[in-house]
């Protein structure tokens, strides 16, 4: 057998809780070789972060370990890393420990060194208060006796290999003058300072726009291949998988179903869960050169009520809700900042429009505006054909009868004091005057639209999970017959097999009900899939827009272009080709 | 420049609080037994002298104008007289607000060197028995009045021990006061026991939230020891909220010294007001509670100008 | 902490109330606090209809003794049983602290809540008010006004409610700025919901635990604040007392060893403020809410 660099055998974590133990990961047994990534995938709760921070040694306090985790060859589990953050006296610490294991002095001397850790929330990962040159700095020095002007020297190489422009300047920059991406890459920078044989990222893309993370995707492959670094990826995303790994390893309530190489695995699963999961994900659609369109176009329309139902065909009708030349302008002077730029949008009754685009590129600004909550600087807003400046007080609140919204947060979008019933009925309550009894009977109508139980209407929102919950907004968005429906990234938050749960009930109900839909969302396979028209959002202006199929498989701007490469599809040798092309366009421009 | 912008706007946020101070003033000087007249010359004034002083003062003029005649005396300097001292009130504060402003500052320094190590002590030792014990005495410390906290004191270490005097040093100068350091310390370490119970609360908690922030397991997978990462990281980041905090407690540390300068006769701001309020000498004591305003005012900037250079994402006007 | 995160069960059945319930009670500070509260508010408002003593009349021949059978905590220097005293005085105390504790969140309350839910340049305003409030020492705006209007047991509340509404305002401004952004209330605009609505049906019921635990340590404060007025000699007026004009009338008798005037209302002050902040820090920490430390 080949050495390994991360040997994990029938590691167990259970955590104690207010409620009480909670057992986290069940018998998880998997290596790492060198030079070799391997991908630990599953959904949220199937502890794959919690094996990613057991290697570490950086699980909290009140988690207690089993098995045996080694790194290189020393035993990393049955430490006293257990202890609670704050273990005081480093030295006395080492001697608690069984014998072989490591203790806190050695385990110290191991992370940042022969291992090192990628996370997901670049925003918090750093200190706030540290220039960022100074926190690679440390890292340095935690391992190499080195001076500190010859750290910071290789401290400003670091920046520059992992891809900051003008790194010498940026090191005395403060994490928070960043943004999202350049964060991550200081991260990586700590993690590769002193050239460690074990990488593990743990959601390192998550939180990146989809362009971002390509980038970064690029950057570790590339610092893994030179390095020969093993890498130990936790992701949930199949197409970061297809991407980078080389070996899957997928998680289920806290035990591995099914290891393998990542063809195998994402092509011909063999176990029931990756299967359903593998057919849950959303696809994008792509018009690879060779691949005909035809052949793209079937894939599209795959989905039943995709496409244009008739009622949206042409354009008959008065647009339900209107923009028309919006610009939303925050804040005043020097420090203004301008959301949207002249954005004007449609939507008609039964059509679906997605809003798609990357973080700040102005599509939740212009979904509220839609709902009224932010008046435009400049412009106008229909809604219903009436103009929202020209109505006040009663026959606005009336006008507003017809909107459903369903918000991104499945905790905060529900009131936690109320009951599920109540939270639904709650539209009732402002526009009907019904009894009790009638309003029982409609909340339970919707209940069952959404397909949820009856039975759930008296539990809190807490009982539920964040699928039913999202359901439980649906049903209140709908209780009013709305003309209109603002859903504003409604399944982000979801894992991808409840994301097409709810999904296909929106998709049903618009059928049955020809509700115009403003979908908003930052993942292009899901708007592929789900609206008939596409709206492509770029920092507060509109770069394209048009009917799905056509937009975003032949799109007209380089911009949607770079955004549609940047998707990673979940088949190993698809992503293989696109990458490749991605890269020599890239390549090209630069 | 956005450092030059924050001063610009948190400076005119003072003085506009300092403004509406002003009008508060005026409002209690109104509301002054038989108006301001009566209170300003005094129980004993005939009502030809508040006739004239109407007049004079502008007094029959509209509420308005009044109140930037007022102003107007006040950009002059000009806070009455005390009619029990006989005196400028201006001359009096004059005189005391440095011995005041020595009190209070070197109880805060006091405070903030016991309450910072401890609290971070806490932290670093939660629900362990030491963490119990200064949780449970920063409750009492922090229950204690002031002044039977000094009582005690004085029992203790000027009655029983004699190690320290039970008077404050006196003296009209600040040299004077400062001449005598032994005098000096029962007063301090009375002021600065509730703000040991206090900040090391705060610390401990700022210090607990800020161990559990992502930063710190990014250093610890970076191979930091315990101790760097909580010298390096967790205790600037810590100071921070505290720091904030002490722009708040600015006001509570000002009536502390007013309680400890009764109790130890120190010659400060705080007994010439207690000495006024039993006198109901009103100009001393309107006069000082402007004076006391801006130096609060003074104070909180302060405590936010040092926390902008710690933090430099603090941004003006959010508190 | 994502990994913990993720595995946090659904805690079924159990609902809001009863966890905070459950989690005060597993706190034995907070409970012990409890305790002396309680006991403290029958010693001072049942214990005189059992404990009879005469605290309006002088009795010069009884003036300054020593603990004794008849007197289990001995006499002042107006010859009143200093036991019956502390419960007298303490209910002043217990009253004044809780109705000002009271008075002061509900303004502070009301006028967080509108600051908050307004916005703009009206907040700003509003906050202005409330820096220039904060910026005149309590202690020394109190002693002003009691200087100026001799206030009985309900000037006393108006007046420290008026001083100490301060804080509150603020903790409340910064939950409602919190509350009227979450996604329900954004919702309920959006479908046309008034703001009334927003108000009483969510913001409102949301902010009940911040609201109580400021009150908590409200009331603590204002007992602290009563304390002090009436040792500098502005308090309530003889014969009545508080807590605080014991002290103040005892002080002097101290350094003649008659340690039974101080003693017993210094060690009552401490131990009731005590009690309150340890409620409320076990309130704060069972309602999981942000607040003073």
């Amino acid at each position: 057998m080949t050495k390994t660099i991360l040997d994990v055998e029938e590691l167990g974590v259970t955590f104690r809780t207010e409620t009480g133990e909670v057992p986290a990961v069940r018998g998880v047994s998997l290596t790492v070789a060198p030079g070799e990534t391997l991908a630990l995938v599953g959904e949220s709760g199937s502890g794959k972060s919690t094996v990613a921070l057991a290697a570490m040694g950086l699980l909290s306090g009140n988690a207690r370990i089993t098995g045996r985790v080694a790194i290189d060859g020393t035993d990393i589990v049955g430490s006293t890393t257990g202890k609670s953050g704050a273990a005081g006296k480093a030295g006395a610490a080492g001697s608690s420990g069984a014998a072989g294991k490591a203790g806190a002095v050695e385990l110290s001397r191991l992370r940042g060194r022969t291992a090192s850790m990628v996370f997901q929330e670049p925003a918090t990962a750093l200190d706030p208060l540290t220039r960022v040159g100074a926190q690679i700095v440390e890292v340095i020095r935690n391992h190499r006796p080195v001076s500190k002007a010859a750290a910071r020297q290789e401290a400003v190489e670091l920046l520059r290999r992992v891809g900051i422009p003008d790194p010498a300047r940026r090191a005395a920059a403060y994490p928070f003058q960043l943004s999202g991406g350049q964060r991550q890459r200081v991260v990586i920078a700590m993690a590769i300072a002193n050239d460690p044989s074990l990488l593990i990222a743990d959601e390192p893309t998550t939180a990146l726009d989809v362009t971002v993370q390509a980038e970064i995707l690029d950057l570790l492959r590339e610092l893994a291949a030179d390095a020969g670094t093993g890498v130990l990826l936790v992701t949930h995303n199949m197409g970061v998988v297809a991407d980078f790994a080389d070996r899957v390893a997928v998680m289920l309530s806290g035990e591995i179903v099914e290891t393998g190489p990542v063809e195998q695995v994402l092509l011909r699963p063999r176990h029931e869960y990756t299967q359903r999961l593998l057919a849950a994900v959303p696809r994008l659609a792509v018009a690879e050169p060779g691949e005909s369109a035809a052949q793209a176009s079937t894939t599209v329309s795959a989905r039943p009520s995709a496409g244009v139902t008739p009622a949206a065909e042409g354009s008959a009708g008065e647009p339900v809700v209107r923009l028309r030349d919006v610009s939303v302008v925050f804040g005043r002077g020097g420090r203004a900042v301008r959301a949207l730029d002249q954005v004007s949008i449609e939507v008609r009754a039964g059509e679906t429009v997605g809003l798609v685009g990357e973080s700040g590129s102005g599509k939740s600004t212009a979904a509220r505006v839609a709902l009224g909550l932010i008046a435009p600087s400049a412009g106008a807003v229909s809604l219903f054909g009436a103009d929202l400046r020209r109505t006040r007080g009663r026959s606005r609140r009336r006008l507003r009868a017809g909107i459903g919204v369903v918000l991104q947060d499945p905790v905060a979008s529900l009131d936690a004091r109320m009951s599920v019933a109540e939270c639904v009925a709650e539209p009732l309550r402002v526009h009907r005057s019904m009894s009790a009894r009638q309003r029982r009977s409609r909340v339970e109508e919707v209940l069952d639209r959404v397909r949820l139980p009856r039975a759930l209407a008296d539990r809190a929102p807490r009982e539920l999970s964040g699928g039913q919950r999202q359901r439980v907004s649906l049903a209140r968005a709908l209780v009013l017959d709305p003309r209109l429906l603002v859903a504003d990234e409604p399944t982000s938050a979801l894992d991808v097999s409840v994301q097409q749960a709810v999904l296909e009930v929106i998709a049903e109900l618009q059928a049955d009900l020809g509700f115009a839909c403003l979908f908003v969302s930052h993942d292009l396979a899901v708007v592929q899939r789900f609206a008939a028209r596409v709206v492509v959002l770029r920092a507060g202006r509109i770069e394209e827009q048009g009917r799905t199929d056509a937009t975003l498989l032949h799109p007209e701007t380089d911009y949607t272009r770079r955004l549609l490469a940047a998707v990673p599809v979940p088949d190993p040798a698809v992503q293989r080709r696109r990458r490749a092309a991605r890269q020599a366009v890239a390549g090209a421009g630069a | 420049m956005a450092t030059l912008w924050y001063l610009v706007r948190r400076v005119a946020q003072a003085v506009l609080v300092i403004f509406l101070v002003t009008i508060v003033v005026f409002a209690l000087l109104h509301a002054l037994p038989g108006g301001p007249a009566r209170g300003i010359l005094g129980a004993q004034a005939t009502a030809q002298q508040i006739a004239t002083f109407n007049h004079e003062q502008g007094l029959d003029k509209p509420v308005v104008a009044q109140y930037f005649y007022y102003l107007r005396t006040l950009l002059h300097g000009d806070l009455g007289t005390s009619y029990t001292l006989n005196e400028p009130v201006s001359t009096l504060i004059v005189q005391r607000l440095p011995k005041t402003l020595v009190l209070t500052v070197l109880s805060a320094i006091l405070g903030l060197l016991l309450a910072i190590p401890l609290g971070m002590w806490q932290a670093v030792r939660r629900n362990k028995p030491f963490d119990y014990a200064i949780t449970t005495l920063s409750f009492v410390a922090y229950a204690t009045p002031v002044y039977f906290f000094g009582l005690i004191l004085v029992l203790v270490f000027s009655q029983a021990l004699r190690w320290f005097p039970s008077q404050a040093p006196q003296g009209d100068t600040l040299g004077q006061v400062l001449a005598n350091p032994a005098g000096l310390v029962l007063p301090v370490v009375a002021g600065a026991a509730s703000m040991v119970a206090v900040f090391s609360r705060y610390m401990r908690s700022a210090t607990l939230e800020n161990l559990a922030e992502d930063y710190v397991r990014t250093a610890k997978a970076g191979g930091a020891r315990q101790r760097a990462i909580l010298w390096r990281h967790v205790f600037r980041n810590s100071l921070t909220p505290v720091i904030a905090m002490l722009g708040y407690y600015v006001p509570v540390l000002f009536g502390g010294a007013l309680v400890v300068e009764q109790l130890f006769n120190y010659p400060g701001m705080g007994l010439l007001f207690w000495s006024a309020a039993q006198s109901s000498d009103y100009p001393v004591l309107l006069g000082c509670v402007l004076v006391i305003s801006v130096a609060t005012v003074i104070g909180t900037l302060l405590a936010d100008i040092v926390q902008r250079v710690i933090d430099p994402r603090v941004v003006a006007g959010k508190s | 902490m994502t990994a913990i995160a993720e595995q946090l069960p659904v805690a079924e059945g159990v609902t809001g109330l009863r966890l905070v319930v459950r989690r005060f009670l597993r706190n034995k500070l907070a409970v012990i606090g409890l305790a002396v509260v309680v006991a403290f508010v029958l010693f001072c408002f049942v214990g005189p209809h059992l404990y009879h003593t005469d605290q309006t009349h002088t009795a010069l021949d009884a003036v300054n003794q020593p603990p004794s059978a008849r007197h289990p905590l001995g006499t002042d220097a107006v010859g009143h049983d200093e036991l019956g005293r502390l419960m007298y005085g303490g209910g002043v105390s217990l009253l004044v602290g809780l109705a000002a504790g009271a008075l002061a969140t509900i303004i502070g309350m009301l006028w967080g809540a509108v600051a908050g839910y307004a916005g703009g340049w009206v907040d700003a305003a509003m906050m202005r008010v409330v820096d220039a409030g904060i910026a005149i020492p309590a202690l020394f705006v109190l002693l002003v006004i009691s200087a100026i209007v001799s206030p009985g047991i309900w000037g006393m509340v108006a007046i420290l409610g008026l001083v100490s509404w301060l804080v509150p305002s603020r903790l409340i401004r910064a939950e409602t700025l919190t509350l009227k952004n979450r996604d329900y209330v954004l919702t309920l605009r959006a479908i046309g919901g008034t703001h009334t609505r927003a108000i009483s049906r969510h913001i409102l019921p949301n902010s009940v635990s911040t609201i109580v635990v400021a009150a908590t340590f409200q009331i603590a404060d204002a007992i602290m604040l009563v304390a002090y007025v009436s040792y500098l000699g502005l308090g309530v007026r003889s014969p009545q007392t508080d807590w605080g004009g014991m002290l103040s009338a005892g002080l002097t008798a101290v350094y003649s060893g008659r340690w039974w005037l101080i003693l017993p209302p210094g060690l009552a002050v401490i131990l009731v403020v005590c009690a309150f902040n340890a409620i409320g820090d076990g309130l704060r920490d069972a309602f999981d809410v942000r607040g003073r430390s």
